[in-house]
């Protein structure tokens, strides 16, 4: 078997640090719990990333390009803006589901404690892949008809405002069923709130 | 019984063209046509459009005289509101560069058009540079000259620092200075205050030197008109109104301007209260009772003397009142004031009227949330060249009957600077 | 030997016959070009004589707009470019009317266009000419740009030319390139109000240079300003569509420009707005006169 490069090496302690900081928290773990985990050495991890803000911030960057990765398929399709709306949820609640740790820390760690991330991941630099991907979404969707020209956060808001709170509902056992269960409606409610008058 | 023949002739070089069928009885002309007969449909061309597009469209009448349609333009639009605030900066800085519109607009028409009409030869290099110097002036407050749309609704898009306004003073001297070289060899400061006809003949320069031939040909008592005057676009410099002879009637108003088909041209008729009346620098100058030409006037009438006296005389007024309205200036005021209500949501109608070089310019506009429903554009060469009949000529026509031969009839027509663009707009 | 040049027009309204008479060295041109026609210069023939016969010239010069039925001095101004085309060394559209149709291609004249385009589309009826035809768009056109193409032409200097056949030598800049308000578009910093020296047009006002072919922040306008550096947005007069509508109003949707500048994929620029926007500068927030 070929030896893990550098780039998978340092994927890889990536999602180990986000599952242990989904399984027993951001700020009590530690640069030396993500290594033993891995069975690495402290020193060597800090070739990787110099910092625990550091990798904070890599993470972030990864789960942006990630997601954004996943949307720019979707927008290269030659599909509507209504099956575009549907399949992107779709993907959030996928990775919601496969890989709960990846949303959990978006929405629990990088949103909810701002003061890790002011420094090198000013405004919106660190999702940017992702935001970007959204923005070409709704601008494409805005010149062709499909959707209401508006100003692009009050678009924003709704779409992923919706989409973050589905998802903590549900790390917080509080949805009677499984995500998969809202998807149709959601997107449905998303498609009608956004959609140009003409259509 | 009498002979009578037409002879047709294309006038050139007016901007465009136009065609004159001169009606001769016995060998003297009793009548003129004045045929224009194309027309590229402007006011087709704003139906619908956003009003501030009219800005950029309306500059596109005329390649000559654009910057007054300018002007004229975001007049109409502003008279829309019911209220809006122009600072006093942005009014002088429109009136700045409308001045200098007018003034290398009659340079030009002397050295290009005038002098070979009284045997001279153009001067292409003269005219080039008078234009220069004025463009120049323009592109500092501007930001180029032909073809600028830098007045919007709300006042003017440029914030000049004192640096462009030193530019602007030295080109105006040097405009002044221009004209002391070529235009008339003597001192301008007392051109300006000048009160008899006989002190510019004696001085030497182009002026002189054309207006002596004018006499020595023994043109000077032709091209008489009405002796009706009617100036529409007030400014700090240029009073409003109308004048028969020299009796001023201060209060007229555009709506007694009547447009009418004309089923000869595709240039509308355009009368005030069912009269012809000429407009331009003579207009002006009868308004104004500018010295000067009010003494060729009280000689030679409303003939081709005072008229190529009024317009090559205009520009060293307009280049010291320009000075005047430099030292007003407060560039501490706002260059630009949002209007109250944005011009994209407004309905309304409005009129604005400027003192174009060839004489008064009035658009009118009919907006329809933001959107342009109607646009009417009455141009200066419109006024002057009207076409009415035997019983009852024009302005121009009247100039022309009388004479004998259609090259000094020609001579004549263009005493008048003729833009053919704008009448055909 | 002094190059001979002809001068006719379609649907002008003049502009580019007066920018060109601002051309700062007119009495050297005249030394090394002579008019056999010009609609303001007097010349050795009258429009009334070059309209009918072929008079022998170098250079054809076309301002204004080509449209069926419009005449000049009695002639169809088609079957004047018709007969005149074959014949000459080279046809140069002055301005955008004659290139792309411009202000006057909505006239309502039959099927007004530009000599060899409409807007963007190839026209058929002077096809047969095209490898003749150099373009100088603009409106006017600048007179630098003018003259100095008669130049090259003159000395017969192999002209690069684009898919509109402008010369690059000046259609390869856009107007973008020299603005002095530079610093608030790379920064993306959209504070602009009019009336002011400082900020970006782009973002708000309709400003078209990132997407305009052209020199005038470069080579100025009567040599000492231009309209962006002014404070008046670019209105795109040398593009195949102008005059777009509603100009002074940057058409976006969901906040994101429609036209981006040229060749810049959307992602990057996205990306790059997105990494602006997170800073201030705080010298590009302020006036720049303040304390």
């Amino acid at each position: 078997m070929a030896k893990p490069t550098k780039e998978e090496k340092r994927a890889n302690i990536m999602l180990q640090a986000l599952k242990l900081f989904s399984k027993e928290g951001f700020y009590t773990t530690t640069i030396p719990d993500i290594a033993k985990s891995l069975d690495m050495s402290v020193g060597n991890l800090y070739n990787y990333f110099k910092s625990k803000d550091i990798l904070a911030k890599e993470i972030i960057k990864y789960i942006s390009a990630y997601l954004g990765a996943e949307l720019r398929k979707i927008n290269e399709e030659e599909i509507s803006a209504k099956e575009k709306i549907d399949k992107i949820v779709r993907i959030y609640f996928k990775t919601a589901q496969e890989q709960p740790e990846m949303i959990e820390y978006f929405l629990r760690v990088y949103l909810s404690n701002r003061e890790v991330f002011k420094d090198g991941c000013e405004g919106m630099i660190c999702v940017s892949d992702f935001v970007t991907e959204i923005m070409i979404f709704f601008e494409e969707a805005v010149r062709n008809g499909e959707l209401r020209d508006q100003d692009f956060f009050s678009a924003f808001g709704l779409f992923m405002g919706y989409l973050g709170g589905m998802v903590f509902l549900n790390g917080e056992e509080v949805l009677p069923q499984k995500l998969d269960y809202y998807i149709a409606d959601i997107s449905h409610n998303i498609y009608k709130a956004l959609k140009s008058d003409e259509n | 019984m009498s002979k009578k023949i037409r002879v047709e002739k294309l006038i050139e070089k007016i901007e465009g063209e136009a065609t004159l069928g001169f009606h001769f009885t016995e060998e003297k002309i009793d009548f003129v046509d004045i045929i224009f007969s194309s027309s590229r449909g402007i006011e087709q061309i704003l139906q619908n459009r956003a009003a501030q597009d009219a800005l950029v469209i309306n500059p596109r009448v005329c390649g000559i005289c654009g910057h007054a349609h300018l002007i004229a333009t975001v007049k109409a639009l502003e008279a829309c509101y019911d209220e809006i605030e122009i600072s006093e900066k942005a009014k002088i800085i429109r009136e700045l560069t409308l001045n200098f519109e007018l003034i290398q607009n009659h340079l030009k028409w002397f050295y290009l058009t005038l002098l070979p009409l009284v045997g001279m030869k153009q001067n292409v290099v003269l005219a080039s540079k008078a234009s220069q110097i004025m463009a120049k002036a323009i592109a500092h407050l501007a930001g180029q000259y032909p073809h600028t749309s830098y007045a919007i609704v709300g006042g003017v898009v440029s914030d000049p620092t004192h640096i462009e306004i030193m530019h602007v003073k030295n080109l105006i001297r040097e405009a002044i200075t221009f004209f002391e070289v070529h235009m008339v060899q003597a001192d301008t400061r007392e051109l300006i205050k000048c009160e008899k006809v006989d002190v510019l003949l004696s001085k030497k320069g182009d002026l002189p030197e054309v207006l002596q031939l004018v006499l020595q040909n023994d043109w000077q008592y032709i091209g008489k008109s009405f002796d009706r005057f009617i100036v529409f676009g007030a400014n700090s410099y240029f009073q409003r109104g109308k004048s028969i002879k020299t009796r001023i009637q201060p209060h007229i108003h555009e709506k007694f301007m009547i447009l009418s088909e004309n089923d000869r041209s595709l240039a509308k008729n355009v009368t005030y209260k069912q009269k012809y009346y000429e407009t331009g620098p003579l207009s002006r100058a009868m308004l104004l009772k500018t010295p000067l030409i009010k003494d060729a006037h009280r000689r030679y009438g409303d003939s081709v003397f005072s008229r190529i006296m009024a317009r090559s005389c205009e520009g060293v007024q307009l280049l010291y009142h320009s000075l005047e309205l430099l030292s007003q200036l407060d560039l501490s005021q706002p260059s630009y004031i949002e209007p109250s209500q944005p011009i994209g949501t407004l309905s309304g109608e409005g009129i604005g009227a400027v003192e174009a070089a060839r004489g008064s310019l009035i658009h009118k506009v009919m907006l329809e949330e933001g959107r342009i429903d109607r646009y009417q554009i009455v141009t200066p060469t419109q006024w002057n060249l009207s076409q009415g009949t035997r019983e009852d000529p024009g302005i121009s026509q009247q100039a022309m009957i009388g004479l004998h031969d259609e090259k000094v009839a020609e001579f004549v027509f263009k005493t008048f600077d003729v833009c053919s663009v704008c009448t055909t707009h | 030997m002094k190059t001979k040049l002809l001068w006719i027009q379609g649907l002008a309204c003049n502009g580019n016959a007066h920018s060109f008479l601002n051309y700062p060295h007119m009495e050297q041109f005249l030394e090394d070009f002579t008019f056999v026609h010009h609609p303001i210069i007097d010349a050795s023939k009258t429009l009334a004589e070059i309209v009918k016969t072929y008079h022998e010239t170098d250079i054809l010069l076309i301002e204004g707009a080509v449209a069926e039925d419009f005449n000049r001095a009695g002639e169809e101004i088609i079957a004047v470019i018709e007969r005149y085309a074959p014949n000459v060394k080279k046809i140069v559209t002055v301005g955008s009317c004659a290139t792309f149709g411009g202000v006057f291609k909505e006239s309502p004249y039959a099927n007004s266009s530009g000599v060899l385009f409409h807007e963007e589309t190839p026209v058929k009826r002077f096809e047969a000419f095209k490898e003749k035809v150099v373009s100088v768009s603009g409106c006017p056109v600048h007179p630098d740009v003018l003259v100095n193409t008669l130049y090259m032409l003159r000395e017969e200097i192999a002209l690069r030319i684009d898919a509109f056949h402008r010369p690059k030598e000046f259609f390869a800049y856009t107007v973008h390139n020299g603005c002095t308000r530079n610093e608030y578009f790379e920064y993306k910093v959209d504070n602009h109000r009019f009336g002011e020296k400082e900020g970006c047009m782009f973002y708000d006002h309709g400003c078209q240079a990132p997407f305009t072919h052209g020199s005038c922040n470069k080579i100025l306008w009567n040599e000492v300003n231009s309209k962006t550096r002014a404070g008046q947005p670019c209105m795109g007069c040398t593009e195949p569509h102008f005059p777009r509508p509603n100009l002074f109003v940057t058409k976006k949707n969901m906040g994101i420009p429609q036209y981006l500048p040229f060749d810049v994929p959307k992602r990057a620029y996205l990306t790059l707005s997105g990494v602006t926007k997170a800073f201030k500068i705080s010298r590009l927030e302020k006036r720049l006169f303040d304390v």
